[in-house]
């Protein structure tokens, strides 16, 4: 067949096309899933503030979600031709830089015998391995809808979409944590996250060609 | 050069907008400038750089609700015939860097001529349901309007134009199988 004759083809497709978003729907699929983890988890485990009352509590949740909110620009950006991260990639990196420098703050401050536990805490061996499991329906949501999308870096934009993905099940996650410690955040929460986004660049490669 | 881009950007919007004579001029312009690009990319006369165009433009097509109006389009039109080409040379497994130029190179040249096909689109189509194929060629070949077309088909023209639509994603998939 002639590219001519193709353009015609083409031509005979044509509808009028609105503009494709991401963000509204990436950001009602994460509300919904937020939604059903709290509606299994509330019944089991009490009310988020009632199940971690830390003093903490908020350094954890506000951590994530910044490191969401970049996740969720960059997913955003990479998900058309020729889209790009950034500089909000420095915000990401700022965000866990002041983390550990809190908790290098908590490791001075803690008595010898103290210090080890700070930065295990209870649940190091558990708590990356939950982030992905809340993570998950975010990360095959964010998939879903990058692949009606045209991201022309197709690894670079899946590790975006399990960046934010894991970000999003670490908030979520957090609301139930019981570590209280930055160090134990800065390390197995970050540990999580990064884990997401090495899968999700995985699997962009693959799954996100068009 | 500016030129091209207000005036590529203006088809471009009417083409979104539904005008069918804007979007295939689009189209056909795109061809133009995508056949120059691949053409230096790939070395003159090289056999793959009209399958590419033609690739380039079935994904130009499908994929045009991922342009933001707000931007500018050369540059959404680069990166997808960079995109495209990048992913030719990796599916044949050669290992080529393509830089990342200023996307005013893929507009600074065209070629009208058009060079032969390696991959024959109308057998790939061929191999599409009997329906689909149907509503293809009669609007293609027979110069059929839709409603003409899917009238022939015993189909409403709203479920023609899905078909259609169907039919040329299902090509896209093929193309680059």
């Amino acid at each position: 067949m002639k590219t001519d004759e193709l353009v015609h083809t083409l031509a005979a497709d044509t509808t009028s096309v609105a503009p494709r978003s991401l963000t509204p729907r990436l950001l009602l699929a994460t509300a919904a899933a937020v939604v059903v983890w709290l509606a299994l988890l509330i019944p089991i485990y009490g009310m988020p503030a009632t199940a971690a009352p830390h003093g903490w509590f908020w350094m954890k949740n506000t951590y994530s979600l910044v490191l969401a909110l970049v996740g969720l620009v960059a997913v955003v950006r990479l998900a058309r031709p020729g889209g790009r991260v950034g500089w909000i990639a420095w915000i990401a990196l700022a965000a866990v830089a002041a983390l550990a420098m809190m908790a290098m703050r908590e490791t001075m401050r803690a008595a010898p015998g103290e210090v080890v536990p700070l930065w295990l805490g209870q649940t190091w061996a558990i708590c990356p391995v939950r982030i992905l499991v809340v993570g998950a329906p975010m990360f095959v949501a964010a998939f879903w809808l990058l692949r009606r999308m045209a991201p022309t870096r197709p690894a670079l934009a899946g590790a975006a979409a399990g960046f934010f993905a894991g970000a999003m099940g670490a908030a979520t996650y957090g609301l139930y944590c019981q570590e209280s410690a930055a160090a134990f955040v800065v390390v197995w929460y970050t540990l999580g996250i990064v884990i997401c986004a090495g899968l999700g660049a995985g699997l962009g490669r693959w799954l996100l060609r068009w | 050069m500016t030129d091209t881009e207000s005036g590529l950007k203006e088809m471009m919007l009417r083409g979104l907008a539904g005008d069918a004579g804007a979007h295939a001029q689009l189209l056909g312009a795109l061809g133009g400038h995508l056949r120059a690009y691949f053409a230096r990319r790939l070395g003159p006369g090289a056999a793959e750089t009209e399958d590419l165009v033609q690739e380039t433009l079935l994904a130009i097509h499908l994929k045009r609700d991922t342009y933001d109006p707000r931007q500018p389009f050369t540059p959404w039109a680069y990166a997808i015939g960079r995109y495209k080409l990048l992913d030719h040379f990796r599916r044949r497994g050669v290992r080529k860097a393509v830089p990342l130029e200023d996307a005013g190179v893929l507009i600074a040249a065209e070629t009208a001529e058009e060079g032969a096909t390696r991959r024959d689109l109308a057998q790939l189509m061929s191999e599409l349901p009997d329906r689909q194929r149907a509503l293809i060629e009669d609007v293609k070949i027979n110069g059929y309007s839709i409603e003409e077309a899917a009238g022939r088909q015993s189909m409403t023209p709203g479920a023609a134009k899905v078909a259609i639509h169907r039919a040329l994603q299902r090509l896209a998939r093929k193309v680059r199988s």
